[in-house]
């Protein structure tokens, strides 16, 4: 079964341009409110019969003003709005703008804290890939992963409360460290989950990324070439599934990253096929990390010592970055001295990921849309802020 | 500090690891198994105590004959009977079958499904689904053509119905003795696609009109495939008379082995396989559910019908599904037969709705497990695959029966 | 040739490995709970609904300062006769509309054990705003009462916050 349409069915010869005949563009909307956007988004889709000539997402239906509340907020109250922006995974949030608060202020976090960064983001990282490959199997329309994900996100989203006490929301990872300690009670849970989770990763393979059906609905769907997507400016698994090898954990390691083994799962042919699977294959890796991280987790302090109740970092600006669950997420940080941000700037990696929309969907088939925007797995909260 | 009045049960949090490492051990799930057991065994007693209902059906035929009445009045009245059992059993089925499926879907996602309404497992649930929706007001977009709008349904669900007449529910309890019974079943069951078309049109929406067309096209085209897979069946059994077709399944090879058409090598499982598709197809089940997917742009054919109107789509659907479930066990699993032969005290309307509900349930299984394909990968499906392998299994069997196998 | 029989017959069998899996699902226990009637209770840390205990306050403000949304007020007792104000604590108010439920405050307040944490309550659903307000003076149960502006007196909330609160005031 070829999911590619055939030569005399290619998109210059379905769209007419016989100048006697009388045609219409039609323009579709697609959301604001719809099942399948993955959140608040507008997608303006103009279609010439079945094909899409034109495709403009539109943005800003959840847009909160998190940069701008930052000027007026201490940077331990910062901490809490970040928690908001990719909802989904919110550890990676706290840690970057945490990363570029301790570089304004020349904090050295300790080995313990950096440990604990590192399991809880990896955990996330495994979260909200569970998130994205039910949505994504409800797009396709397979229903039940989506209940077996959320079953096993249930019980990271346990182990968060026993520790945080917060299953979205952490307000965990701090200016200088993290805020509680874990003990072996936890560890043990933990492990419990790394073990449970390992077979269900394979039974998700079965189920998705190796039955028939899901292959040929994804296989040869949305290719992004690996020039388009560093021209777009992609990153994450969108990137990766290209066959770009970029992940900001090995280019540019930060909280001890460079002491754990892993791999970076990279696609071939850019399709949506393979940036599902570069997640699968991330969770993967992540319960490597968290095992690692785990087993040599040195004993010590949670936060570093010399940081005020509320800090006051010189002026400045300092820029960090990490790999957050669906990409590079980047923050940009700017003090004049004062108890809160002068200016803060988010690089959210679904906004820039978004973007490319204008350019794959143009000339494929309103069926796949779904698939593409599937597949580039957004949350509505980071692209819009 | 004040505190909610009323039974609060507080309830122990268990993960996945505990509850799955021994599922006997939990006091709910021995109570599941047992209401199980208990309820198949119940249905198997009451089944072996009625016994055959032809039998009975004969004896109110009799009762009605000695009331005194003219032999026209009698046989309308028998019909009206009939008509009555046919209509019980469809809309009883849309209520077992809707309900059946939460449940199942429930259970293969780690949950429970319907609970409340009803005090056991929800069982109510689907009756107060459907008075909610006799009270639903029926819209009519204004640019729909409101005779076609309020006929589409009728067109749609009245061949079901229709469809049911000679179908066999046990030994020798059809509402209709047709001698063709195989053709006039498919017949009908073509007549739907032109109301599926009219509510596309009657919708007066161009996304609608397009998946209506679609679904008709769907529809249509694997109506082939499902035709020529049940040709072998009908040349082993020799008629298109279910009845025919279902004594040509009884008895056993070696005394114990039950001589259903399924068993049949390769042709058997081949044919078996090729109208199992092909009926998920044609009652727009998943995978091929594209013109119902939620998640979809185009919206379905369906979309703007409210209430009652859009119930009746949905009996259709259900109806299509039972009446392929009982297709399936009748052509393929025997019918009436029991599969061992000391299980016979058992009646046979108890083993043809137990195979049709255990092929309903594959039916089930199918859509909660799979995703869907999209429209053209469906029609290369039908059209590449299905069709010229049902046609190759045609040439099979008739090597069989060549050979004098069949 | 061979490549098409085998193709076939190997996404056959992904398929049926698919429906292996959710077959093996139907047979193992649901792993939900029946809310209403049956509830899980949070782990301590839980950071459910606020609760404040008038008497171990000492006013010192500093749960307000920490709060990032500002849902928090209050006001100093005043010595009746030195007209100074006391480390007692005269009104409290709190905003669950507004309320994080980040536990900044929680861990800003110093005294031992905390005059204001996080119950281990979930069930906060409100049907108008003026619940969403709890007000604490000496004497006012740990879940607070509201505000009626019409008949100007305080009043149980309608929705309670019904927890549980013992075991998490351990910290």
């Amino acid at each position: 079964m070829n999911s590619e349409p055939r030569p005399e069915m290619a998109a210059e010869n379905l769209i007419v341009t016989n100048p006697a005949l009388q045609t219409d563009t039609m323009f579709v909307n697609m959301g604001p409110q719809h099942p399948s956007t993955h959140g608040v988004l507008r997608l303006g889709l103009t279609l010439s019969g079945e094909v899409i000539t034109k495709a403009v997402p539109d943005i800003g239906y959840l847009h909160r003003g998190t940069e701008k509340l930052m000027e007026t907020r201490t940077y331990n109250q910062c901490v809490v709005l970040t928690d908001r922006w990719d909802y989904c995974s919110a550890m990676p949030n706290n840690l970057a703008f945490c990363l570029a608060a301790e570089k304004l202020i020349g904090a050295k976090v300790p080995p313990r804290a950096e440990a604990l960064r590192v399991v809880m983001c990896e955990l996330n990282r495994i979260a909200s890939h569970l998130i994205f490959l039910g949505t994504y199997g409800i797009d396709i329309g397979a229903f039940t992963p989506f209940l077996y994900a959320f079953r096993e996100r249930e019980m990271i989203l346990d182990l968060y409360e026993m520790l945080c006490g917060a299953r979205l929301t952490y307000n965990y990872i701090r200016l200088g460290g993290v805020a509680a300690d874990i003990d072996a009670g936890w560890i043990a849970k933990c492990r419990e989950f790394l073990e449970f989770i390992k077979p269900r990763l394979d039974e998700y393979d079965t189920l998705l990324s190796f039955n028939p059906i899901f292959l040929v609905r994804t296989k040869a769907i949305g290719l992004i070439s690996k020039d388009s997507a560093v021209a777009w400016g992609l990153s994450g698994p969108n990137l990766r599934g290209s066959g770009v090898n970029y992940d900001v954990r090995k280019a540019e390691p930060y909280c001890g990253y460079e002491q754990y083994d892993f791999e970076v799962p990279l696609g071939r042919t850019g399709s949506c096929w393979d940036r599902y699977f570069c997640r699968v294959q991330e969770m993967r890796q992540s319960v490597r990390i968290i095992s690692a991280a785990l087993a040599k987790l040195p004993s010590g302090e949670l936060l570093a010592k010399g940081i005020a109740k509320i800090p006051k970092p010189p002026p400045g600006e300092a820029y960090a970055h990490v790999e957050a669950s669906r990409g590079d997420l980047g923050i940009y940080l700017v003090s004049d001295g004062g108890t809160a941000p002068y200016r803060l700037h988010v690089r959210a990696p679904c906004f820039v990921n978004l973007a490319v929309l204008q350019e794959i969907l143009v000339g494929k088939k309103v069926a796949d849309v779904i698939a593409v925007l599937g597949s580039l797995d957004i949350v509505l909260g980071e692209v819009d802020r | 500090m004040t505190q909610r009045a009323g039974k609060l049960l507080t309830a122990t949090r268990y993960w996945p690891t505990e509850l799955w490492a021994n599922p006997w051990s939990l006091p709910r799930y021995r109570a599941a198994a047992a209401w199980l057991g208990g309820i198949v065994a119940g249905i198997a007693l009451i089944g072996a105590g009625v016994g055959e209902l032809a039998a009975w059906g004969d004896r109110l035929l009799a009762l009605l004959g000695r009331l005194g009445l003219s032999a026209v009045v009698v046989a309308w009245l028998w019909l009206l009977v009939k008509l009555g059992c046919v209509l019980g059993v469809i809309v009883a089925n849309g209520l077992w079958a809707v309900w059946w499926e939460r449940k199942i879907s429930a259970h293969m996602q780690s949950r429970l499904g319907p609970m409340y309404a009803g005090a056991f497992h929800g069982w109510a649930q689907t009756i107060f689904d459907t008075i909610k929706l006799l009270l639903k007001e029926d819209v009519t977009p204004a640019a729909a053509d409101q005779v076609m709008h309020a006929l589409a349904p009728v067109v749609a669900i009245a061949p079901c119905v229709m469809a049911f007449a000679p179908i066999l529910f046990g030994s020798e309890l059809a509402a209709a003795k047709l001698d063709v019974g195989v053709l006039y079943i498919f017949a009908c069951a073509g007549i739907s696609v032109i109301g599926i078309v009219m509510a596309g049109w009657a919708s007066g929406n161009k996304y609608s009109l397009l998946g209506g067309l679609r679904a008709a096209a769907q529809m249509v085209s694997y109506e082939l495939p499902r035709g020529f897979s049940v040709v072998p069946v009908l040349m082993f059994a020799g008629s298109l008379d279910l009845a025919v077709i279902d004594r040509a399944q009884a008895g056993y090879w070696l005394g114990f082995f039950p001589r259903w058409f399924v068993f049949y090598p390769v042709v058997g499982q081949l044919a078996f396989l090729f109208f199992l598709i092909a009926s998920v197809a044609e009652t727009n089940r998943t995978p091929f559910d594209i013109p119902e997917a939620e998640s979809e742009l185009v919206a379905g054919f369906h979309t703007e019908f409210s209430g009652m109107k859009w119930s009746l789509f949905f009996l259709t659907e259900y109806g299509y599904v039972l009446l392929s479930s009982f297709l399936l066990a009748a052509f393929f699993l025997g019918g009436g037969s029991a599969p061992l032969p000391f299980l016979d005290f058992i009646p046979s309307w108890i083993w043809m709705t137990g195979k049709a509900m255990l092929m309903m349930f594959v039916f089930l299984w199918f859509r909660w497990t799979f995703p869907r394909l999209r429209v053209d990968q469906l029609m290369d499906f039908n059209w590449k695959f299905l069709l010229p392998w049902s046609f190759a299994n045609i040439g099979l069997a008739g090597a069989f029966v060549w050979r004098g196998l069949g | 040739m061979i490549s098409y029989f085998k193709a076939v017959f190997l996404g056959t069998w992904a398929l049926v490995q698919g429906l292996a899996i959710t077959l093996r699902y139907l047979f193992k226990p649901a792993v939900t709970v029946q809310y209403p009637t049956e509830k899980l209770l949070p782990y301590d840390a839980f950071r459910g609904a606020l609760i404040f205990d008038p008497a171990t306050c000492i006013a010192c403000g500093l749960c307000a300062k920490a709060c990032p949304s500002a849902c928090i007020a209050l006001e100093n007792q005043v010595h009746p006769e030195t007209k100074k104000r006391v480390p007692k604590v005269e009104w409290y108010t709190l905003d669950l509309g507004k309320c994080n439920y980040c536990g900044l405050c929680q861990e800003a307040c110093p005294t031992k054990p905390k005059s204001v944490w996080h119950s281990l309550d979930y069930e906060i659903a409100f049907s108008s705003r003026d619940e969403m307000v709890r007000c604490w003076k000496a004497g006012f149960p740990l879940g607070g009462r509201t505000w009626d502006a019409k008949k100007k007196a305080f009043k149980d909330p309608k929705s309670h916050i019904s927890v549980r609160e013992l075991p998490a005031r351990k910290r």
